[in-house]
C-alpha cells in the first residue's frame, strides 16, 4: 500500500478575446507557484487588446500551500494594475478554507474599481484607518 | 645525405646536409662533425653489418634540431646516411602530450576542488596542485580580510602551510592588480629580484628564477591570486606554461568562490537561526506558558514559524503572546520573520488594540516587490484573581483552541486578514476567560497539515487535534504542549514535515503555587528587562 504519485504540475492557457483562462493542475506550492505567476504575468503583458477578465481554474489542482497563495496575491496585483477582474473558478475545499481563514477571498475577487494604468494598491501603504 | 667510408671519413655530403653540418667536407672525420650517437652508430654498423643492407633507423639531435638517421651500407662498405629532419613532428608530439597532460590536470583540479566547499581546504588543495603541476612552489593569496591576508604556501614534496599575515601586497609586482581581478602581468616583466621574502615558502631553494602572478577570478569578485615560483636552477616559465597557469587559476578561482559563497550563506543561516530560536517559556505574572518548536527537517531551510512572549511590565499589565507563520521558505522567509518579531516588539505599547497593531505591522511589511505574507495570532493575557483573561486575535491564522475543564474544545471566534500583502487588514478580537486548569493553545499549520497516519498521506487535521486536546483536560501548559507535539510526531511516523510550533497558555489550577513567578531563573522570553 503506497500513496499515489502526486499529479504533475501543469498549466493550460486559453486566450479568448479579452478573457484569459489558466487551468492549474497538480500541486501549487513553493516549487511551482513562481511558474504560475510568470506565466500569467507574461500573458497579461502580451495581451492585445488588454484582458478584461482573468480566470484561474483550480478544478484539477490537488494541493496549495502558502507560496501558492502568495502567487495568487501577486497575480491579483497584476490584474488590478491593468483593470482586469480576477476569477477563481472551481475552488477545491482546501483553497476555499485557506481563502476564508486568511480573509483574502473578497480582496482577490472584488471587481477592480480603478481602471487602466494606475498602480494597483501598493501606494495605499500603511493602510491605517 | 652523407656518405661515410668504413674508416669514419666523410666521402660526400649533399647540398641539404651542408647547412646542418657546416664543417662537412670530404675527408674530415665523422666524429668531429656529428654528435656521438651518430658517430657511434656508424662505427657499429661498419663493424657488424654485412654489405648491401639497410639497418634500423636511429634518432637524435644534431644542433637544436631532431633527426631520424637511416643508414644504408653500400657494396663497397661505405655507409650512406639519410638524415630526415623530424623536428616539427617531434615538437608537435611534445605539444600534444603537453596539452593532454594539462587538460588532465585541469579536469583533476576541477573535480578535486569542486568536491570541497570548505574554503581553507579548497585553498590548500589549489596551492598543492599548483606546486605539483605548475611550479616548484605556489603561494595562494586570498583577498585581504581587514589588513591581513590569508596565505597558503605549498612546495613540491612538502606539507602545505596556511597562515594569516599582514603583508605588503604592493611589494609583489602585479599582485595588488591580480587581487583586484585585473589581467596578469606577463612573467617576463616580473623581476625575480623584486619578490619580497614573505612570498617564499619555508625551505624554498632560492634564489627565484621566474615568477607568475595569476588572478583567481571568482563570480564577479576576485577570489584571490596565485603566485608561482621557480628557482633559478630550473627552466623559466614558457609562454605556454603561463597560459596554462591562467587556465588553472580560472578553475581554482571558480571553485574557491563557490566555496566562499556557500560558507557565507551557511554563516548567515546559522546567525539567523540563532536569533530565531524560540524563547524558553514558563510562568509569568501567575499565568503558565509553554512552547515548543519543531523545525522542519529540511536543514538548509530556515523555518518560517515563530513565537514570542512579551511579559507585561507588572502583574496588572497584559502579557503579549505572538505565534505566527511566514509564507515561503529559506532566507527570505527568515528575514521576514525577524522583521515581524522586531516590529511587534516595538509596537508593544499599542497592544491594547490588536487590529491597530496588525495594521501598523502590515504597513511595515508591505512591499511592491513581492506578496509574501504572514499569518499570526496575538494573545493578550492578564491574570485576574484565579482566572486568566484573554484577548485573542487571528490575522489569517488558525484560531486558538481552548480546552475547557468539562472536556469541551472551543475554537476562538476570531478572524482577520493575513499581514504583509494587502493594503489594509481587518481583524476581529475576541475576549474570553480561562478558569483554573483551562488552557488556550496557539499552533501553526505544521501540526494540522502533518501528513502521515495509517494511510501514510493523510492530513492530521483540526478534528484530530481537537480530540487530542480533549484528552488534555486540566493538564498543565507544558504537558499539553508535549502531548500535542508527541501525537503529531506519532502521526508523522518519521515522514517529512513543515515547521511545527505550539504555545499553550494555562490558568494554574487552584492550590498551585502562584507566587513563584519564575522571573528569576531562565530567560523570560523576550522580556523587556529594562522596565
Amino acid at each position: 500500500m503506497s500513496s499515489l504519485p502526486p499529479t504533475e504540475f501543469s498549466l493550460t492557457v486559453r486566450c479568448e478575446a479579452t478573457t484569459l483562462t489558466v487551468l492549474i493542475g497538480g500541486e501549487l506550492d513553493h516549487e511551482t507557484s513562481d511558474e504560475l505567476l510568470s506565466e500569467v504575468s507574461e500573458q497579461l503583458s502580451a495581451g492585445h487588446p488588454p484582458f478584461r477578465d482573468v480566470h484561474l481554474d483550480f478544478g484539477k489542482m490537488t494541493f496549495i500551500d502558502s507560496s501558492g497563495l502568495t502567487a495568487l496575491l501577486m497575480i491579483h496585483r497584476r490584474t488590478s494594475a491593468i483593470g482586469a477582474g480576477l476569477h477563481l473558478d472551481n475552488r477545491p475545499p482546501t483553497l476555499e478554507r485557506m481563502l476564508q481563514l486568511t480573509n483574502v477571498l473578497d480582496h482577490l475577487t472584488t471587481p477592480p474599481t480603478r481602471t487602466g494604468d494606475q498602480r494597483a494598491e501598493e501606494d495605499d501603504g500603511a493602510g491605517v484607518t | 645525405m652523407l656518405v661515410v667510408d668504413r674508416h669514419g671519413r666523410l666521402v660526400r655530403a649533399n647540398d641539404a646536409a651542408r647547412p646542418i653540418l657546416p664543417g662537412a667536407a670530404s675527408g674530415v672525420r665523422l666524429h668531429e662533425q656529428v654528435p656521438a650517437w651518430l658517430a657511434d652508430a656508424h662505427q657499429q654498423i661498419v663493424e657488424t653489418a654485412p654489405p648491401s643492407t639497410v639497418t634500423r633507423a636511429l634518432r637524435g639531435n644534431i644542433g637544436d634540431r631532431f633527426f631520424e638517421a637511416h643508414p644504408t651500407v653500400g657494396a663497397d662498405g661505405d655507409v650512406m646516411w639519410w638524415l630526415v629532419d623530424d623536428t616539427d613532428r617531434r615538437l608537435a608530439e611534445t605539444a600534444l602530450s603537453d596539452v593532454r597532460r594539462r587538460s588532465e590536470v585541469l579536469s583533476a583540479v576541477s573535480s578535486t576542488l569542486l568536491s570541497t566547499l570548505n574554503v581553507p581546504r579548497c585553498m590548500e588543495v589549489a596551492a598543492a596542485m599548483a606546486a605539483e603541476h605548475l611550479a616548484e612552489a605556489a603561494v595562494l593569496v586570498a583577498p585581504p580580510q581587514g589588513r591581513r591576508c590569508p596565505l597558503t604556501f605549498a612546495r613540491q614534496g612538502a606539507p602545505v602551510v596556511q597562515t594569516t599575515r599582514q603583508v605588503d601586497v604592493a611589494g609583489v609586482p602585479g599582485l595588488a592588480e591580480a587581487l583586484q581581478g585585473f589581467p596578469p602581468v606577463p612573467a617576463r616583466w616580473i623581476n625575480p629580484a623584486d619578490i619580497p621574502d614573505w612570498v617564499l615558502p619555508e625551505g624554498f631553494a632560492g634564489p627565484i628564477g621566474s615568477v607568475i602572478v595569476a588572478p583567481l577570478p571568482g563570480h564577479g569578485v576576485p577570489a584571490g591570486a596565485l603566485i608561482l615560483l621557480r628557482s633559478s636552477t630550473e627552466q623559466a616559465f614558457t609562454e605556454g606554461e603561463e597560459v596554462f597557469a591562467r587556465l588553472f587559476a580560472a578553475r581554482a578561482g571558480a571553485a574557491l568562490s563557490a566555496a566562499r559563497l556557500y560558507t557565507e550563506q551557511a554563516t548567515i543561516t546559522a546567525t539567523l537561526m540563532q536569533d530565531l530560536l524560540p524563547p524558553a517559556l514558563h510562568r509569568v505574572h501567575g499565568v503558565e506558558y509553554a512552547g515548543s518548536y519543531r523545525a522542519s527537517r529540511d536543514h538548509e531551510r530556515v523555518g518560517g514559524d515563530f513565537y514570542d512572549v512579551h511579559p507585561g511590565t507588572g502583574p496588572s499589565q497584559e502579557t503579549l503572546v505572538v505565534l505566527g507563520d511566514v509564507a515561503g521558505k529559506g532566507l527570505d522567509a527568515a528575514v521576514m520573520t525577524g522583521k515581524i518579531r522586531n516590529t511587534l516588539h516595538a509596537l508593544l505599547p499599542l497592544a491594547e488594540n490588536h487590529e491597530h497593531v496588525l495594521n501598523l505591522l502590515n504597513g511595515a511589511l508591505l512591499t511592491s516587490r513581492h506578496a509574501r505574507f504572514a499569518t499570526l495570532v496575538l494573545a493578550s493575557v492578564r491574570r485576574r484573581a484565579d482566572r486568566v483573561r484573554l484577548r485573542l486575535t487571528s490575522a489569517g491564522h488558525m484560531p486558538p483552541l481552548i480546552v475547557r475543564n468539562d472536556g469541551a474544545v472551543e475554537e476562538a471566534a476570531t478572524k482577520g486578514t493575513l499581514v504583509g500583502a494587502l493594503p489594509a487588514v481587518a481583524a476581529r478580537t475576541v475576549e474570553t476567560e480561562l478558569a483554573p486548569g483551562e488552557t488556550c493553545l496557539l499552533y501553526t499549520d505544521g501540526i494540522t497539515e502533518a501528513r502521515g497516519g495509517p494511510l501514510v498521506d493523510e492530513l492530521f487535521g483540526e478534528e484530530r487535534l481537537k480530540r487530542a486536546l480533549a484528552e488534555c483536560v486540566r493538564m498543565p501548559a507544558e504537558a499539553v504542549v508535549e502531548r500535542v507535539q508527541m501525537i503529531a510526531a506519532q502521526w508523522l511516523s518519521g515522514g517529512r514535515h513543515d515547521d511545527m510550533a505550539v504555545v499553550a497558555i494555562s490558568a494554574p489550577k487552584a492550590g498551585a503555587p502562584t507566587v513563584a513567578d519564575g522571573q528569576g531563573g531562565g530567560r523570560p522570553g523576550r522580556s523587556r528587562s529594562s522596565e
